[in-house]
Formats: structure tokens, sequence, C-alpha cells
């Protein structure tokens, strides 16, 4: 156990940079997922074309290639960033493309009577989105988009194979100077299982206070 | 600058190109710095007397089986890369392997087993591998756990920076600055000690080490120095500082307490010294990159661990 | 076309819909001419940066690879499948003492990295002498990690079958584990064949760790070639199109199948056409 101990300010920095990537990559997940959910459901067929290419490409490539891919192949392009800044865009970007399927089916699941009325009573394209059902499709998905969440939270690990160094690289380096596996992943281990525990705790919060009794 | 840089790519490609064409699987390598099969080199290479292979020893049961099983690996250039082309493992490590190989069975017969550096006790300890050639550095703490045969090459690390990059001059002005390494390499623990405000960001690869170096991830790239002139021969933007700040003494790793088997190999060892062989294979791959004759050997056992 | 989101469209609308038409395709364009010019300008499509994978040995290489990612998926999508099923059918157990452990798994280990996992096989069991093939090392945690996912997949399936179903089985006199095992689970099965099927292509996704544990899977193989060539991006970019044929291929198998189930019900009316 001295292992993990005497090495707490490495960890702590780790779990900082994770955090930090959860958090502002998760919400640039929701954002993306929301805008490209919005644009497969528009008139406009360019539109739903580009939504369904993002989707599928995206859900069809390993996070690890789109990493490794964007931190050497952008600088080629003219996009410099911070890797911590590349790894939280890549990420953000591909679990996009999850959260804009949970909010398709969340559409898919509101009544068809809802888009009818919200027609009915003369509201734009835009505004029966807005006010009728995307509020309806965000809370039908409050227990999948927690999944994505913890998959998300998981799939931060990766940054570390680009230079970020998160909790999980951190717990590797520590692990080459002292050759202490066990408690030293065990550690890092129940520190992520700590995040998604708390992830459970608010979509269970959330669900109870926000779900539709149909 | 960027002409070298192209030229040396076409004259690769085209290689390669030409290769694929003819559809030969000849070893020829088609990029500058890489080794040939060595088999020309192998031809030369001494056969163990019958005498030596003592009975019940892992020198006959490996020549019983008829193969010498490695642990090494498959990225690392000039030392051990696998040639995509010919799907032959080339290079200084695996010539090495492939000499010991003839010299116990026969015949370079060797099979390769990719080994992750910290695994490599393990491989050795349960008897998966015969034999680890794997940049192995000797060291008082791993000889607790293996055998260490040699050292059979002696290298060490150094500093590449971007050309016209000031400022750095030895290990110790790398201190607040950040630094490139590769991950899992001793260049992480050297760094740490003589530069400990040095910020370090590991990558999976040296190309991806170079990649960063060049686009400015890091102000210096720590790594072997053999590794770091082959890059700067291919890579004019990329200066190489000084000569290397480490000596690290690589052995062959064997099974801890097998003295009989260490014995061999050292006798071995010896051997190819003395006959030009070491000197030959060396020329071969890490040669081809360094300018000027083989550097004398390292005189086997003489480091603490050996 | 229609949708129930917006009316036929009438002239002014249509207008509208074609300048955003255009508007969309000429951004879109755009963007992608500007990083391919930058691209360019950098050199990274220089033809004798890209002729290498004209070439068979190459390809060769990069396909044998791709064979070990597709071993390493089937196996561990083999393995973490049956692991699953018994994991949902003891979570779904009246006996307490089948039912923590399995809750307890599935909780714990979906939420550790899969990363984490590798690791632990990668560094720590060697250390209790159990060093593993690379193979192993690889598809062992994959499988531990994917069990839990898929255990949550066959849970909700069977969770979907109508009670009605398992109650007609009690009552003709089946024992629990017939009821399950002649009624419910094919039922459940062929619900949840769309879920498994994505699961299984994040599953290859996954085998890219293999690049962690130098299994020369698809992406490792393009490490090593990347080394050898020193083409980097250019190496990267061939493995990301494999992998996005490999996986979409499979995306529209999933599809194909959930169309052709004997239950597939008519698509009932929904907001989004299909």
């Amino acid at each position: 156990m001295s292992a993990f101990l005497d090495h707490l300010p490495e960890f702590w920095e780790g779990l900082i940079v994770t955090l930090q990537l959860i958090a502002a990559s998760f919400a640039g997940a929701v954002v993306v997922g929301v805008a490209i959910t919005a644009m497969r459901v528009s008139p406009v067929g360019v539109l739903r074309g580009i939504g369904t290419a993002y989707v599928e490409t995206f859900q069809n490539l390993p996070l690890l290639v789109l990493l490794v891919l964007a931190v050497f192949g952008l600088p080629e392009i003219g996009i410099k960033a911070s890797l911590l800044v590349t790894a939280v865009v890549v990420i953000a970007l591909y679990e996009a493309a999850y959260i804009a399927e949970a909010l398709r089916s969340g559409v898919n699941a509101i009544a068809v009577g809802q888009g009818e009325a919200a027609r009915a009573l003369g509201l734009t394209f835009g505004q029966s989105l807005r006010h009728v059902v995307l509020p309806q499709a965000l809370r039908t998905v409050i227990q999948p988009m927690g999944n994505i969440f913890i998959a998300l939270a998981m799939n931060t690990a990766l940054a570390g194979a680009v230079g970020v160094v998160d909790l999980t690289a951190a717990a590797n380096r520590v692990n080459l100077m002292e050759a202490q596996p066990i408690p030293i992943f065990i550690g890092a281990g129940l520190a992520y299982a700590l995040i998604a525990a708390c992830a459970g705790f608010v979509t269970g919060r959330l669900e109870r206070r926000l779900v539709m009794i149909r | 600058m960027v002409s070298l840089k192209r030229m040396a790519a076409v004259a690769a490609v085209s290689m390669i190109g030409l290769s694929a064409c003819a559809g030969t699987d000849s070893g020829s390598s088609a990029v500058p710095g890489a080794t040939k099969s060595g088999s020309d080199l192998l031809a030369a290479a001494p056969v163990a007397a019958a005498a030596d292979i003592l009975p019940g020893s892992t020198m006959e049961k490996i020549k019983q089986r008829g193969e010498l099983i490695v642990g090494g690996s498959l990225d690392a250039p000039l030392l051990s890369q696998q040639n995509p082309v010919t799907g032959e493992i080339e290079g200084f490590d695996a010539d090495m392997g492939k000499a010991l190989a003839k010299y116990i069975i026969g015949e370079p017969k060797v099979k390769m087993v990719n080994a992750a550096s910290e695994t490599r006790e393990a491989l050795l300890g349960n008897g998966t591998v015969d034999v680890v050639l794997q940049t192995y550095t000797i060291t008082p703490e791993r000889a607790e756990q293996v055998a260490f045969a040699g050292p059979y090459y002696s290298s060490g690390l150094t500093i590449a920076v971007k050309k016209g990059a000031t400022g750095i001059a030895k290990p110790e002005d790398l201190n607040g600055k950040t630094v490139i390494a590769g991950a899992n390499t001793p260049a992480i623990p050297a760094i740490k000690k003589l530069a400990p405000q040095a910020k370090i960001v590991t990558f999976g690869s040296d190309p991806e080490c170079m990649q960063a170096l060049k686009q400015d991830r890091g102000v210096a790239y720590v790594q072997d120095e053999t590794l770091l002139i082959a890059n700067a021969q291919k890579d004019p933007s990329v200066q190489i500082i000084g000569s290397p700040f480490t000596s690290d003494p690589y052995g062959i790793g064997l099974k801890h307490g097998d003295d009989q088997f260490k014995k061999f190999v050292n006798d071995w060892l010896l051997k190819i010294q003395a006959d030009g062989l070491w000197q030959k294979t060396w020329k071969n791959s890490l040669g081809t990159v360094v300018q000027g004759e083989a550097p004398t050997p390292p005189q086997i056992g003489s480091v603490p661990g050996s | 076309m229609s949708s129930l989101l917006f009316d036929e469209p009438g002239p002014r609308a249509r207008r509208r819909i074609r300048i955003a038409t255009v508007v969309g395709a000429v951004a879109v364009l755009g963007l992608l001419a500007l990083a391919v010019r930058q691209f360019a300008a950098n050199g990274q499509l220089d033809a004798d940066r890209w002729q290498p994978y004209a070439t068979w040995p190459m390809w060769r290489y990069l396909l044998n690879g791709l064979w070990s990612t597709a071993l390493a998926a089937v196996v561990s999508a083999a393995l973490s499948m049956a692991a699953g099923l018994m994991l949902a059918l003891g979570r779904l157990s009246r006996r307490r003492w089948v039912r923590l452990p399995a809750a307890t798994y599935v909780e714990v280990v979906r939420t550790v990295p899969a990363l984490l996992l590798v690791y632990l096989v990668l560094f720590a069991l060697p250390r209790y002498g159990l060093d593993l093939p690379l193979f192993w090392k690889l598809v062992v945690p994959l499988s531990v990690s994917n069990a839990a996912a898929f255990a949550e997949i066959f849970r909700a399936g069977i969770g979907s079958i109508e009670r009605g179903q398992s109650e007609a089985g009690l009552a003709v006199g089946l024992t629990y584990g017939r009821t399950m095992r002649l009624i419910v689970l094919p039922q459940a099965a062929r619900r949840v064949l769309p879920s498994i099927v994505s699961q299984s292509v994040g599953l290859l996704k996954d085998t890219s760790l293999g690049f962690v544990v130098s299994y020369a899977e698809l992406l490792y193989s393009g490490k090593v070639l990347a080394t050898y060539n020193g083409l980097l991006i250019q190496t990267y970019i061939i493995v990301a199109l494999t992998y996005l044929v490999v996986n979409a291929s499979l995306s529209k198998l999933a599809r194909v199948l959930e169309a052709r189930t004997p239950q597939a019900r008519r698509p009932r009316r929904s907001l989004i056409r299909a």
C-alpha cells in the first residue's frame, strides 16, 4: 500500500487531469450530440446526410486510432493545440456520436401525437424541436446518457496513450518506478469506480425527479 | 532540407515498389539504415562443438527442440525491427539471436516472442523463452531475478532537438522544459534523475516521438543514441546534442541460476568477438548509420550484475 | 418527403431548404478542401508518401494484423457472451447468494477502464507466476470487461419478455430452468440481437488495445509499419480506413439482421424517418 501512499501527489495530479478530461469532453459531447440529432431530424437532406455520416464514422472507428490521428495529423493541417485540448476535443466528438444515437432513440420514443400537437399549435420546426421534442427526448434518455457518461469516463484512460498524463498514465508511471502493480492499479481502479458511482447516483436522482409517467 | 528528406523517401519507396513489382521476397531492405537479412553473415557464424552441448543442459534442450526461443521486439529500428516485406526480423539484436541459434543448433532457427519490457523477467522465469535479446540493460537489481550473459553491446541515452534550438547542452538543461520520451523506456527514470523538474511527455513509438518533436510537443527527445543517429540521418531537421550521458550495457537475459548456460553463452560471445563476427554484425546493422569502424566490444562480465 | 415535425414544404420553405442545402454542402466541402490543401502544403499528400500502400507486401502485413484483430475479437466475444449470459441469469436468480456476486461483478467491472484491466493482466499477473501468451493478455481483460456489458444486454432482453410468457411456461408445468431455456431466452436473444452486434463492434474496436500489449493486431501492425517506413500519418489513416470499412460492414449486417428477424414488426410511426 505504501507505493500508493508515497506517490499521492502524482495520483492526485492524474486524477485532476482525468476529471478535466471527463467534464470538458462530456459537456462538448452533449452540445455536439444535440446538434447532430437536430441535423438528423431536419428537413434539409444534406444536413441529415452529414449527421448520419458523422454518427457512422465515429461509431465505427476505435477511439485510440482517432486520438493518434488527431494528435499527429492535426498539426499537419495547421491546427496546433495542446495534448489535453486535442484529447478533450477528440473524446467529445467521439462520444457525441453515441449521444446522438441515444437521443435519436429518445426522439423515436416520443409519441407521434406530441409532434402532431406541436405542429397543430403552429410551432415551427425549430420551436417544436426546442419546446416539445428535445426536452422529452432528453428525459427518456437519462439512463442511457448515464451509461455513456460512464463509458466516456473509462475512455478518457486512452488519452494516456497520446502523452496526456491522466490517472491511468500516472498509475503506469508510478508502477514503472515502484513495480508494485497490485496496489497501484487497484487504487486507480477505485478512483474510476468512485467517479462512475457518483454518475450512477446523479442519474438515479435525475431520473426520479424528471421521469415522465406515461 | 525538405528535398533531402524527400529524396530519402523516394528512394525508400521506389525500392519497396521495385521489390514488390518483381514479386521477390528478397531480404533487400527498403529503408536507409535498416539492415540486410544477414544471411551471408550467418553463413560464416560458428557452430558449437558437440562436446560443448552438455547432456541435460539448456543447450541440449534447445538443440533437440530445433529452435531458439527469443524474447524481443518487432519495432526497434536497427536492433530488432520486423520487415513487413519479408516478415523477417532485422537488426543487431535479431542477428545476434540468429547467430546464437546457429551456434547451438547448427541452423539459425529462431522463434520470436514479442516481449513487453515489464514482463521479461517473468518470461525467463517460467521458461517461455530461452533468452531475451531486447536492449536489456544489466543492473544488479535485475540480476537478482535473471542471469545476464555479456554485456554484448554498450549504448547510452542522448538528446535530440530541432535544428537551431538553443539552450540545451547537457541533460541538466532539460529542467523546467517539456521533454519527449518513449513510453516505458529507460529514458524516463534517467531524465527524472538528472533533470527532476523536466516535464516528461511519452508516446508509444519512435516515429511518434520524432513527429512530436517536429510538431513542438516538447523541446527535446531523449532516446538511445543509435536510434537518434539514424533518425537525424533520415531527417535533417533534427540534430543531436553532445555524446551519450548514460552508459547502458546490454546483456543477454537468461534464466536465473542457469550458470551452465550463462558460461556457454559467454564463451560464444568471446568467440564471435575474437573471430570478427560481432564486428561484422555491428557493421551490418548499427554500422549502417554510424560512421567509422565497429567499436571495441564490451568486456564480458565487466559490469556489476553480469 | 414527409416528417411529422414539418409540413410538406411550400415554395418559400423549399427555397429556404435549397439555400440551407447549398450552404451546408459548401461549408462541409470548403472545410474539407481547406484541410486537404493544408495537408498537401505540408507534403503529406506527396505521392511517394502514399505509394507504399499501393504495394501488396504492406497490405499483406496489415491484413495479417486484421486477421489477428478478428481472431481476438471473435474469441473474446464468444467468451464474454457466455459469461454475460451466466451473469444475467445469475442476477435474475431467486437465490441471494447467486444474485449478489453476479450483480457485484457487473457493477464493479462496468466502472473500471478496460485499459486498467489490461495493465493489471500485463504487469500484475506475471508477478504471481501467471504470464499469459500475448493473445490472452489482450483477450482476457477484454472478455472480463465485455462480459459485464453483455450481461446487461441479456438482462434487459430477458426483462423485456412479457411476464405472461414465463407464467404460461410455469403454468404448463415446466421447471424454472426449462421455462428460461425453452421460452424466455430464445425470444430474448432475438430481441437483443442488434445490441449484441453493436456491442461486438465495440469489442472489435477495443482490440486496438493490442497496441498497448504489443499483440500484433491491426493497430499494432500499423505501429510496426510506421517504425519501418517512417510514414506515421499515412499509416494511421490507412489503418483508420480499414477499421471503418470492417465495422461499417458489421453495422450494416446488424441492420439487415434486424430487418429479417421473424419478429420484426412493421416499424411503428415515429418522428424520424429512417
